[in-house]
């Protein structure tokens, strides 16, 4: 595998460069397709209920996307995010914190999450996919332990601004969510973390070899990606106004089919996040336009699949042409 | 002669107790019964399994044998096995998958032990629990009398917010309360008005649909919801809350757990109540009715639990010490 962001010389048309622009194609046809079919579709209304409902897959997205181009994956961040939200109502309800502190010290415990899971494929050495499997299950468990399997409503003006308030006319979560993007989009283009994280994804050996720090380097990644599934699950209680164990639900899911058809490929050394918030958006035009279209869910369940299986494809046949062209030269 | 008639008595009870015990096998002094619950994840099944094992503390010659079926089929079969090895005299099932019932059945039936079913029927087993189409239409019928005295008799639109892929037992809940809000409001709405959006059962999924389908009703000001329980209802009308629109809604649900009591005893709030379950009053009639299967006492095929809506107003007396801030001014 080769990394493919960090080059410096590059035509605008190649590479992430078509696969963005093929996305946005995509989107553009979508719109389309929705606008054709219900009246609803392009209103302010509909848009504002779009740009308010980003952020929980967006921002968890952000973090999947780093653990990708590394060349692991994390199966528990929606476990993650459901922890986080049943914290912070349990620091604040029973231990009486203050909210605020409430919610720092949730988003510290899913941070630490996200600690274990790195040390656990740094130093034991088990395969991401296994480990994240586990903590998945854990975590999910302890909220349920913690929480006692029930609903708590967190009732709080400050804390539903989080998923509910807006600034200058736009949703607060949504404007979280792109600062986030555009912070971590200068990090993986322009900082020596982002480019090192490429080359640990397109050979860990050869990254080890060239003198990187590979296991600082994934402890981060999946420190960061268990940071951001916690923020995630805030914004998820602060949209409800409560937090349940059973929030977030399947979000690993449809986070790594958001990233996957944003182009960052499962193989590793190959992503971008205006790729995955592409990705994101698109798939949330979808679920929106066929509510919209009243169209029954078992068939939105049959297309969001389609997608994550057509997104999959589209990376295995990116993969063979690079394969073919590095076989060419 | 007086000694004469005690002796004669004495002897005719001896023979009508020995005649007893040879008509019903399954009467003892004391019973060993199993209990498998349909998951441990859910309070309302927690508060099933409390009330069974506090009845039985109650009866003082009833031991209880737990088990969880974890929402699942296999593990229920498996769980039946469990209790015929350990010797159970009656068996209580709460268990989601109606395909098994037949094969649970069969293996009691052969080791010659009654069952009863919770909530969801199996072949021969004596059902108890919710009786759900009317516990449905307590519900639908409180929200079209609100919809008579507030909105004149006519609402604009409906909200469903239902459990499709659950089958026919949450089906006859949403049948009852759209029966029941049909045969109440004044002015019945059309097929056209009613909008049925997969709840998913959960929360988020019910705020995303409904986010997703008041844009196509802009015009619409007086909303009706109706909720399969209480973590629908609160992300519906977390929706309406976020798009502006909570003044325009009305939501019933079922269930009446503590988050949704939280919900109705807000001031201002938008849900109107829930039909209460009551299942911590559950082993208080199913121990009783399994001892008389086993004494061979008739029971009928049926035992339906008693609902009532609850509302603000009659809260209290059902749940004083839940909401002691609310009841207890």
């Amino acid at each position: 595998m080769t990394a493919t962001a960090p080059q410096k010389k590059r035509s605008w048309l190649k590479g992430d460069s078509i696969t963005t622009l093929s996305l946005l194609l995509s989107f553009f046809v979508l719109c389309i397709f929705f606008a054709t079919q219900t009246e609803f579709f392009l209103t302010s209304a509909n848009a504002a209920n779009l740009a308010r409902t980003l952020a929980v897959v967006g921002i968890c997205s952000i973090g999947m996307t780093l653990v990708l181009i590394s060349g692991g994956v994390d199966i528990s961040v929606g476990s993650v995010a459901a922890l986080s939200g049943v914290l912070a109502s349990l620091f604040w309800l029973e231990f009486s914190l203050p909210l605020g502190l409430s919610t720092f010290l949730a988003l510290l415990c899913c941070t630490l999450v996200g600690l274990l899971n790195g040390l656990i494929i740094t130093v034991i050495k088990i395969n991401p996919l296994i480990t994240t499997l586990a903590t998945f299950s854990i975590v999910r468990g302890l909220a349920f332990v913690i929480s006692e399997g029930q609903t708590n409503q967190l009732n709080n003006a400050a804390f539903t601004y989080i998923g509910r308030g807006s600034l200058v006319g736009l949703p607060f979560s949504l404007i979280l969510m792109l600062v986030l993007y555009l912070g971590f989009a200068f990090v993986l283009r322009s900082s020596a973390f982002g480019r090192n994280l490429y080359a640990i994804g397109g050979s860990p050996e050869k990254a080890r070899l060239a003198g990187i720090n590979v296991s600082r380097h994934l402890l981060i990644t999946y420190t960061l990606c268990a940071f951001l599934a916690g923020l995630s699950g805030i914004i998820i209680a602060a949209q409800l106004a409560s937090s349940a164990p059973r929030a977030a639900t399947g979000l690993e899911f449809t986070v790594i089919t958001a990233v996957v058809l944003g182009g960052t490929s499962l193989a590793g050394g190959k992503g971008s996040l205006l790729g995955t918030l592409v990705g994101v958006i698109i798939l949330r035009v979808l679920d929106n336009g066929l509510v919209l279209m009243e169209v029954s869910s078992f068939y939105q369940d049959v297309a969001r699949g389609l997608v994550l299986l057509l997104a999959v494809s589209f990376d295995q046949i990116r993969l063979g042409l690079s394969r073919l062209r590095r076989g060419s030269t | 002669m007086k000694l004469r008639t005690v002796l004669l008595s004495l002897l005719l009870a001896f023979a009508a107790s020995l005649s007893f015990a040879q008509e019903c096998s399954t009467a003892k002094d004391n019973y060993k019964i199993g209990f498998a619950n349909l998951t441990e994840d859910i309070v309302f099944t927690q508060l099933v399994r409390e009330s069974i094992v506090s009845a039985a503390e109650g009866l003082g010659n009833v031991e209880i044998v737990l088990a969880d079926n974890k929402l699942d089929g296999a593990t229920a079969l498996s769980n039946t096995e469990n209790f015929i090895t350990q010797g159970v005299d009656g068996i209580i099932h709460f268990q989601t998958d109606e395909a098994f019932g037949n094969v649970i059945m069969a293996r009691a039936r052969n080791a010659g032990i009654p069952v009863m079913a919770i909530d969801i029927p199996m072949p021969g087993a004596v059902f108890f629990g919710a009786d759900n189409y009317n516990a449905g239409r307590l519900a639908g019928e409180a929200l079209g009398n609100w919809v008579n005295t507030n909105w004149d008799g006519a609402a604009d639109a409906m909200l469903v917010l239902e459990l499709p892929q659950s089958g026919p037992i949450p089906a006859a809940r949403m049948q009852g309360m759209l029966d029941g809000f049909q045969d109440t409001v004044t002015t019945k709405l059309s097929d056209e008005q009613i909008y049925r959006l997969d709840s998913k059962n959960t929360q988020e999924e019910s705020f995303r649909v409904v986010g997703d389908t008041l844009p196509s009703i802009p015009d619409a000001t007086k909303i009706v919801a109706i909720t399969i329980n209480d973590g629908t209802a609160l992300g519906t009308i977390a929706a309406a809350e976020a798009a502006g629109r909570k003044d325009q809604i009305m939501v019933v649900g079922q269930g009446a757990d503590p988050s949704g009591q939280e919900e109705m005893v807000k001031e201002d709030s938008r849900y109107l109540g829930a039909t209460g379950y009551f299942p911590e009053n559950y082993g208080d009639k199913l121990l009783p009715a399994m001892i008389d299967i086993l004494e061979c006492r008739p029971v009928a095929p049926a035992i339906y639990q008693d609902h009532v809506f609850i509302t603000k107003e009659n809260l209290c007396e059902f749940y004083a010490d839940e909401q002691a801030a609310f009841c207890k001014p």
